[in-house]
């Protein structure tokens, strides 16, 4: 374990027990001494600051517009970390300093300050000054870096604070709180003039506990077994079911693959290999960590560096550093590669934003860009070993200390910061990482009980999960720009809790659950909506829209379709041949993420994610009318339920969607649609495809066409007699997208069908074409149910254009592209190509053969499963209360 | 959460009427009205809702011709005497350091001609987009920072060359809306596939999906090929009108018990716009639709019917387009310089001139920015052979990304301009130099956008299209 030598928490690594007192009882001590003598404090203050706020503070401080240069001089630290020009003050060495030259006008550098030279005897305190070693009492006074506008924000935001044991409120008379935590609550809603909603029922706490915990609806049955269970600890049992089964795991695996940025593929490469074959290890290994409640401080660790903490043969916890090697790629610039990994640690699991001080040091927090290249370094100290048996993991490399890059340029680097913690956790003075990377180091600080970010966002996430809001809104920012929690001692009593009870997730989970804050009702009506419309203090439970996965694995779940199996190779889930596995399993290609993550708002692959966004748009509703997907799962859903009485059928349905059965007013609404539904059916309605493919043969003396059968075989490009051709009945005939082929005798004419199905005016273009010296060619016609024969055309070894001009067709009106042989049967492949067009009610349209042409349509949908779509697009089946 | 920092207002009440009578919901609207805030409901149920940028706005839709790999400007818009000159000779300067060696000076093949009152010097190979040249304003000046195609695309799309960054129609379609709900905001047509560097060239980056580009691959003319989930062939449209008006029963009785909810209506909402979503998205890909005389007017070809399909897309109301030459990096000419961009020019030149045309006909160029451009221009030296890259037929140009053209017109832009220049052989920016950064700051400029205060916070920083960079040219604006 590194030493935490922060200064304030000034004490050494105790058990975790009487820590927690002590956090309490420790006197923030303040301030180190300076380094430098009172004279040499003197000495500045009477000379040397004032001289810098007259003459260089308008450019180079927090009061320039724009800081010139990126140099500043109103802090210790700014002039340390130079500007573009690198360093510009060398303590002692005036003739080095480039500072010196400046105001000195020397040539052929900036001249300071640009336009007038300082009077001599300022240059000489500063000369003076530098000699000195350039006491600068700025910084050294303060224990903490400041942030980029000089305020001391690392001893006042109060996510930099340990957290704080607030004494339990009493609240005498009032039955509504159950827990310490429901009190801390109660206690900040009072204080607002707010009541607190009721309990909820348990049907509606059975579902949202089903969606939290395990992301899936609960069955008809198991809701009436749980309304039905008098048991007084039937909640805790149904809670600590949910927490053990398997599919706990899967949902709260999901949660951590946002913060992760998880995903299939490398990003962009040009041709290289882009898939990361084994990423699914790291997802399978989330599912067993969760499920196995995994203490969080270990959780943490192993993804940084399970390498140092178990057997370099035991691939399965190793895979735990997929958190690490499964970023984007960025075409293998490995300073894009590092930056995303210490922003996947740093906002996920301690909510900095540390790689905004890639550049320069943090506008807001109090984040140098030192302690980026501090993290940095350890980074490069890593490397991922090549045809490993574990391979997602980094291993310790060549240890280097990396440069500041001035203004984040790798051609312009400062002197090597040496790796360790960030200054702000570890104190000014934090003790270089010697372990190695010191990525060991760096996770044991992340997880270091002292440490005051990390189970305070752990919590603020399992928070934010339950209730779709966390008690801090920036979930991946704690800094000084982020809104302080609305409920600030029920996060701290949680946080201190959860690493009291060994990190447990679980148990974590399992005490918010059983508070009354959860179990609220989510009704808005109450006058608490006037004071607090926002729900940011919780004083119901928000409604929530299922999240994609949950959505996507309900409609499985209640069609009955949905494949349980846990883990292994991530699987398409898009399309139509999709896999009726859980949506966490699906492969995310974080190149070209297809549309159906974007469009129910999936966690952006490419960073990590904070939270998800929630958009509405017309694209949901779009999948879930018309994908395969949706309609299939309606149609095993439909099918499966259906009995020959309606009522029946409703009962099952609703029963099976929504985990409850119909009202009266339900079922005749249903039941209404399902007989208007089979009367529409019942009734001619425009066709799905206006062409069919078939054979027949031409009545020569009523001018129309005998008999149209359709061909009963496709056989993926082509409609013929059967699965081998010739076919012993049909013989060659065929027909394909451009053409065909006749089959013998005057009823095995290939006929091409296109029916109207609005009357309107019509044209013809086309050709026939016959390219075989063999033979004697085919004739072609085109006739109208209503007109007769059209054009009759034989051809042989040519082309031939078959126009018809003008003509007026009717609703039912059926136009036939009828081929047959000539005298002979041989060689009468050809290619006919028709387009109709013309005009309907003002519209032009065009109806191109080829184009046209199709295999079996799929079925219609059956009144039944049109009627369990609706149930699946439902409001109440995708919002939880 | 979206921090706007721009007014997320309707853009008046009379439009807000006007869009809840234009979507017809029956009683989910007039529910709402009665039941909710506006702001509250235009919130929840329309990220896509039209929005007011910072100041009125010269142009409301933009038309990004991208003609990727790299168009040469010395052949098209930038003409170089000098570079004649020194056609098989070294230039009198040292060639500037670009993806791979180059040779001698390599004089274009093609003639320019000067068009319109104003006189601008064009190419013959866009001859007939020429014809428009007192619309255009020609940017001569552009440079961006390497000459590779990744990172170039990348900058030019979404102004930053190599990090996860929002594309320009993102920040657009989430600062604006769009004026249709029935139709994509920003629709990114590709025939055959993907560009170089795929969908991150529309990606959303860290806005929300729903501002991402929608790729539409224009090789298909069939709209279920085109728009995902567009079509069902499964169910009638009345036999789907009957389960729509069930769901909306059964959605008013689930609200009635939660009258307030924002989230339940939106989700209401978005089903009536998918249903017409299905009638108007067909109709808007539907070229032959179009009379014969503007079939015609555009010409044959995949690039004729996309440029066609732009147009018919801006009347609708789409925010952003994205017309990609093809899949790949069709204008990359390496070798065959004369043969490759005379084919390529040749497919899409008429088509641009019919759109320019097309649209101050009907009143829309005032309103619709049509850019044209690539991620890049090329060298005025000849490429010299490398193996493995080339075809060794030193008849090409490599990248250059130190100077280029690209034009703008309509959309509030000063026509007849030819704005900054490349030095005589054009193989720098010299004079008036636009970085991509300045081109990016002027379009949201004519969008109604200050660009230094369009932002957005992500990851504990107020995020900018120009980054900390861009200046808004204002020599190019009207």
């Amino acid at each position: 374990m590194i030493s935490m030598r922060h200064l304030r928490w000034g004490f050494c690594q105790i058990a975790v027990g009487a820590l927690l007192t002590c956090l309490l009882l420790a006197p923030l001590t303040k301030a180190a001494p300076t380094d430098f003598s009172q004279e040499e404090i003197d000495f500045f203050e009477s000379k040397i600051r004032p001289a810098l706020i007259k003459h260089c503070y308008v450019c180079h401080s927090s009061r320039a517009d724009e800081i010139q240069g990126e140099l500043r001089l109103d802090s210790q630290a700014g002039w340390q970390a130079g500007g573009v020009s690198g360093t510009v003050i060398v303590p002692g060495r005036p003739e080095k300093s480039l500072f010196i030259a400046a105001i000195r006008h020397t040539a052929g550098v900036a001249n300071m300050p640009p336009k007038q030279k300082l009077p001599a005897a300022v240059v000489e305190d500063f000369e003076a000054w530098v000699r000195l070693g350039a006491p600068d009492p700025r910084t050294a006074s303060t224990a903490h870096p400041n942030n980029d506008l000089g305020e001391d924000v690392a001893s006042t935001h109060w996510a930099f604070q340990p957290p704080q044991v607030t004494p339990v409120p009493s609240m005498p008379g009032q039955t509504w709180s159950t827990t310490d935590l429901d009190r801390y609550v109660l206690s900040r809603l009072e204080g607002k003039g707010v009541q607190p909603a009721e309990i909820a029922d348990r049907a509606t706490l059975m579902r949202r506990l089903y969606f939290d915990l395990v992301g899936l609806p609960p069955t008809f049955e198991a809701i009436q077994d749980f309304v039905g269970n008098d048991a007084p600890d039937a909640y805790l049992q149904l809670v600590n079911t949910l927490l053990e089964s398997p599919q706990f795991g899967e949902r709260w695996a999901r949660h951590w693959m946002d913060v992760a940025r998880f995903a299939d593929t490398r990003g962009y490469v040009f041709t290289a290999e882009r898939k990361y074959t084994d990423a699914f290890k790291y997802r399978d290994w989330l599912i067993q960590a969760f499920n196995a409640d995994l203490p969080y401080d270990r959780f943490l660790k192993l993804q940084m560096a399970a390498d140092r903490l178990v057997e370099a043969t035991d691939a399965e916890q190793l895979a735990a550093m997929g958190f690490l090697t499964l970023g984007r790629r960025f075409l293998n610039n490995m300073h894009d590669i590092i930056d995303d990994r210490i922003d996947v640690v740093t906002r996920g699991t301690m909510a900095l934003t540390v790689s905004c001080s890639r550049c320069h040091d943090h506008k807001y927090d109090p984040i140098p860009t030192a302690d980026y290249y501090a993290l940095y370094g350890v980074f490069a100290s890593s490397h991922e070993p090549n045809n490993a048996p574990a391979p997602l993991r980094l291993v310790d490399a060549q240890v280097v200390n990396v440069g500041v890059f001035v203004r984040g340029n790798p051609g312009n680097r400062g002197a090597a910061v040496p790796r360790r913690f960030l200054s702000l956790l570890a104190g000014p003075k934090a003790t270089p990482f010697r372990d190695g990377s010191g990525r060991l180091e760096m996770a044991e600080a992340i997880v270091n009980p002292q440490n005051p970010l990390t189970a305070r966002v752990l919590v603020n996430r399992v928070w934010g999960h339950l209730f779709g809001a966390g008690l801090v809104t920036t979930p991946s920012d704690f800094g000084v720009r982020s809104d302080a929690p609305a409920q600030p001692e029920a996060l701290d009593y949680l946080a201190l809790q959860f690493v009291q009870e060994g990190w447990s997730v679980k148990q974590l989970i399992r005490r918010i659950v059983l508070s009354s804050v959860y179990r609220q009702r989510s009704d808005e009506g109450s006058p608490a909506q006037q004071i607090d419309p926002e729900n940011r203090f919780f004083w119901r439970m928000n409604r929530r829209r299922k999240d994609f996965e949950a959505m996507r694995d309900g409609i499985l779940a209640v069609a009955g379709n949905l494949d349980k199996t846990i883990g292994g190779p991530s699987v398409n889930i898009v399309g139509k041949d999709y896999a009726p596995r859980r949506t966490l399993y699906g492969f995310i290609d974080r190149q070209n993420l297809p549309g159906i993550f974007r469009t129910f708002d999936f966690a952006g692959p490419d960073t990590h994610a904070p939270k998800r966004h929630e958009t509405t748009v017309p694209q949901q509703a779009l999948f879930l009318l018309n994908s395969p997907f949706a309609m299939q799962q309606a149609e095993v859903l439909g099918n499966r339920v259906k009995t020959p009485d309606d009522m029946t059928t409703i009962d099952n349905l609703y029963r099976a969607v929504l985990g409850r059965s119909p009202d009266a007013a339900e079922r005749q609404l249903a039941g209404a649609f399902l007989d208007k539904a089979r009367a529409r059916d019942a009734r001619p309605s425009i066709p799905q495809s206006p062409w069919k493919f078939g054979y027949g043969g031409l009545n020569e003396e009523e001018n129309g066409i005998r008999e149209f059968a359709e061909l009963p075989y496709w056989n993926g490009e082509a409609w013929q007699g059967g699965e081998k051709i010739p076919d012993p009945k049909l013989g060659w005939l065929n027909l394909r997208a451009a053409g065909g082929h006749p089959g013998a005798g005057p009823t095995r004419a290939a006929i091409r069908r296109w029916t109207a199905y609005c009357e309107g005016e019509i044209v013809i273009q086309g050709a026939l074409v016959h390219s075989e010296k063999r033979g004697d060619g085919v004739r072609g016609r085109i006739v109208s149910s209503r007109h007769g024969v059209l054009g009759d055309w034989s051809v042989h070894d040519r082309r031939q254009v078959t126009a018809v001009t003008r003509l007026r067709v009717e609703v039912g009106d059926t136009i036939d592209f009828v081929v047959d042989s000539r005298a002979s049967t041989d060689y009468d492949s050809h290619l006919w190509k028709v387009d109709i067009s013309g005009h309907f009610h003002g519209v032009r349209r065009t109806w191109n053969s080829q184009k046209g042409f199709h295999g079996p349509l799929p079925p219609q949908l059956q009144p039944v499963v049109r009627l369990a779509q609706v149930l699946l697009l439902s409001n109440e089946f995708q919002f939880v209360d | 959460m979206s921090q706007l920092t721009l007014n997320t207002q309707w853009a008046g009440t009379s439009s807000r009427r006007e869009w809840l009578c234009r979507s017809g919901a029956g009683f989910g609207s007039m529910a709402l009205q009665t039941m909710l805030g506006d702001e509250v409901v235009a919130e929840a149920t329309q990220p896509l809702a039209p929005k007011q940028p910072h100041f009125v706005p010269q142009a409301k839709h933009v038309i990004h011709i991208f003609l990727n790999g790299g168009p040469s400007h010395v052949d098209t818009f930038d003409p170089k005497p000098e570079l004649t000159k020194y056609g098989g000779r070294p230039l009198p300067m040292a060639n500037l350091r670009t993806e791979r060696p180059t040779g001698v000076g390599l004089a274009s093949p093609f003639k320019f001609k000067r068009y319109g009152e104003s006189g601008l010097e064009v190419s013959e190979l866009f001859s007939k987009t020429a014809k428009f040249a007192d619309e255009m304003c020609i940017i001569r000046s552009m440079h961006a920072d390497v000459p590779n195609h990744e990172p170039s695309l990348l900058l030019m799309n979404c102004g930053e060359a190599r990090l996860v960054r929002p594309s320009v129609g993102a920040w657009m379609t989430y600062g604006l809306g769009t004026e249709n709900q029935n139709l994509p905001a920003f629709i990114a047509m590709c025939p055959g596939g993907y560009p170089i560097q795929e969908s991150q060239n529309w990606q959303a980056g860290f806005l929300p999906g729903v501002y991402q580009g929608t790729h539409v691959d224009t090789q298909h003319t069939e709209i279920e090929k085109l728009i995902e989930n567009i079509r069902n062939q499964r169910v009638t449209t009345a036999q789907q009108g009957d389960q729509l008006e069930l769901l909306r029963e059964l959605n008013r009785r689930h609200q009635e018990q939660r009258p307030t909810d924002a989230k339940l209506e939106a989700r209401i909402q978005s089903f009536e716009l998918a249903f017409r979503m299905q009638r108007e998205a067909a109709e808007a890909f539907d070229v032959s639709r179009e009379p014969q005389y503007t079939l015609d007017l555009y010409g044959a070809g995949t690039q004729a019917r996309q440029i066609l399909i732009a147009r018919r897309l801006v009347e609708r109301g789409v925010r952003y387009i994205q017309v990609w030459h093809g899949a790949g990096q069709p204008w990359d000419s390496h070798d065959d310089l004369e043969k490759n961009h005379r084919r390529l020019a040749g497919q899409c030149d008429q088509a641009i001139a019919a759109l320019l045309s097309d649209l101050k006909q009907r009143g829309l160029l005032d309103e619709t920015l049509v850019m044209w451009g690539g991620e890049f221009g090329r060298t005025p030296t000849v490429e010299l052979p490398k193996k493995g890259a080339n075809q060794g037929r030193i008849n090409g140009r490599d990248h250059n990304n130190h100077g280029f053209t690209v034009w703008l017109a309509g959309g509030g832009v000063q026509g007849g301009l030819a704005y900054g220049a490349t030095d005589d052989f054009g193989f720098r920016a010299e004079e008036n130099r636009v970085h991509v950064h300045d081109l990016h700051a002027t379009l949201l400029h004519l969008m109604g956008f200050d660009h230094e205060r369009f932002t957005y916070r992500y990851a504990g920083r107020d995020f900018r299209l120009t980054d900390v960079h861009g200046r808004v040219v204002r020599d190019l604006i009207a």
